[in-house]
């Protein structure tokens, strides 16, 4: 016989497709809910809809990652649902309230700002590239990169150096760190490194030596500088030679 | 509807990680874990949505704000009800369907964002063509053409079910079958164990 539960049965297939009209919506799953059969048939082919997007999987621009990583320091997670209501659910929520990414473009500064953790981005990939034990470190670097650069208050400054290329400084004052990325720094001979200084008016704090990838400067306050010398190889506690660029944060 | 040039993505021999047990660590706040989760669903995340979806700006955003949602609700996930990567690209499909149909509810979005959106160049498009893809082309084989096609309507085109019906010209009662008899020979064509 016929009955209208059959008819029902026969959406599992859609509604894992996500092609079901909202109105069937309701009615099949509040009949998924007392259906053990079509639930358990929902299950199967929502693994089988999972291998049609598997199969079309695409390698997202590289610039996403920064911002989603970044974009999980400012959002709260949901508390887990008390056990008997995860029971109740024989099915995965459908309507999650939207999460509104953040439109960090609508400003031009936001485009520096961007560019700016582009090149970041770029510059810790080289660097992360060394792999493995440093890749942990790498990544968890590249963590707090990208919570200031994408900090709401982050400020963009570039200069040109003495020695050639440009050294761009993304700041954020609410977390009080810096961000020191250089961009085509003359090579220094064997011995000598470049060293990046944190200047306010009690005197020059080292904040470490620059390397091909950004840098974090912590512990930053408005109305410090940020300054880079040459140095000897390891670096000198107090700066030693006049910087080749010097840029407010 | 198919892409002709099919290209490796991640070709990695080293097993993938327990996402589930990663989204255990990620309901617990653990941004490391999160880390993991986001190199291993990214691709399928991104690539379901912009199939779907097909402009690549537009898909950036839905698949940013899918990623986001993994983070924020990864405390929901139930192991019992299905694999971690079934629970993402779910919300993934629907995230990138809910978005096609509220578009075309209302008038076009405004989608000029201040973003100046580099060309995706062919070379950057290395679509997704594991074992998955193979099996899955496979799989799709063995399918009427009939059920084939309504597979791809809904789920890649991202119409609904009585769309589908319109645009093959057959019954709608005809198209929720074939959707559902096809996706049955697929389960059990590529071996889904659920």
């Amino acid at each position: 016989m016929k009955v209208i539960g059959d008819d029902l049965h026969v959406l599992t297939g859609s509604y894992v497709l996500d092609a079901v009209s909202d109105a069937e919506l309701a009615e099949f799953e509040h009949h998924l809910q007392h259906c053990p059969t079509c639930a358990a048939e929902v299950r199967g082919l929502r693994e089988t809809a999972a291998r049609l997007a598997l199969a079309r999987a695409f390698a997202p621009p590289p610039r996403m990652e920064q911002r989603v990583l970044a974009a999980t320091y400012r959002t709260r997670q949901l508390p887990p649902l008390p056990r008997e209501q995860v029971r109740a659910a024989g099915r995965f929520p459908r309507h999650l309230a939207v999460v509104s990414f953040p439109r960090r473009l609508a400003v031009p500064r936001r485009l520096a700002v961007l560019a700016a953790a582009a090149s970041v981005a770029a510059a810790l990939a080289l660097g992360a590239s060394q792999l493995s034990a440093q890749h942990q470190l790498d990544r968890a670097r590249t963590t707090a990169i990208a919570r200031v650069v994408t900090a709401p208050d982050a400020r963009v400054e570039t200069a040109r150096t003495s020695a050639g290329g440009s050294v761009t400084v993304v700041t954020s004052a609410a977390l009080r760190e810096a961000v020191v990325s250089p961009a085509g720094l003359a090579p220094l001979s064997s011995g000598r490194v470049y060293q990046v200084w944190v200047l306010s008016p009690s005197g020059a704090r080292s904040a470490g030596l620059l390397h091909d990838t950004s840098l974090l400067a912590s512990a930053v306050r408005s109305g410090d500088r940020i300054g880079i010398t040459v140095e000897p190889a390891g670096g000198r506690t107090h700066p030693t030679t006049s910087p080749v660029a010097i840029l407010p944060v | 509807m198919s892409r002709p040039e099919i290209r490796q993505w991640r070709p990695e021999p080293t097993p993938p990680p327990d996402l589930a047990a990663l989204l255990g660590q990620v309901a617990r706040g653990d941004h490391r874990a999160f880390e993991l989760v986001y190199a291993e669903l990214s691709g399928p995340v991104y690539g379901v949505v912009r199939q779907v979806l097909r402009d690549p700006a537009q898909s950036e955003e839905v698949a940013q704000e899918v990623l986001l949602e993994i983070w924020r609700t990864a405390s929901r996930y139930d192991q019992d009800r299905g694999s971690a990567a079934a629970w993402a690209l779910t919300i993934a499909h629907r995230r990138a369907v809910d978005r096609v149909r509220s578009e075309n509810a209302c008038s076009r979005r405004e989608q000029k964002a201040a973003e100046p959106e580099p060309a995706e160049d062919d070379v950057a498009e290395t679509v997704a063509a594991t074992l998955e893809y193979q099996r899955v082309r496979r799989c799709m084989g063995g399918l009427t053409e009939l059920q084939r096609e309504s597979i791809k309507l809904a789920y890649y085109s991202g119409y609904s079910y009585p769309q589908v019906a319109q645009l093959l010209g057959v019954a709608l009662g005809t198209v929720k079958t074939r959707i559902r008899d096809g996706l049955i020979r697929m389960r059990d064509c590529m071996e889904v164990t659920w």
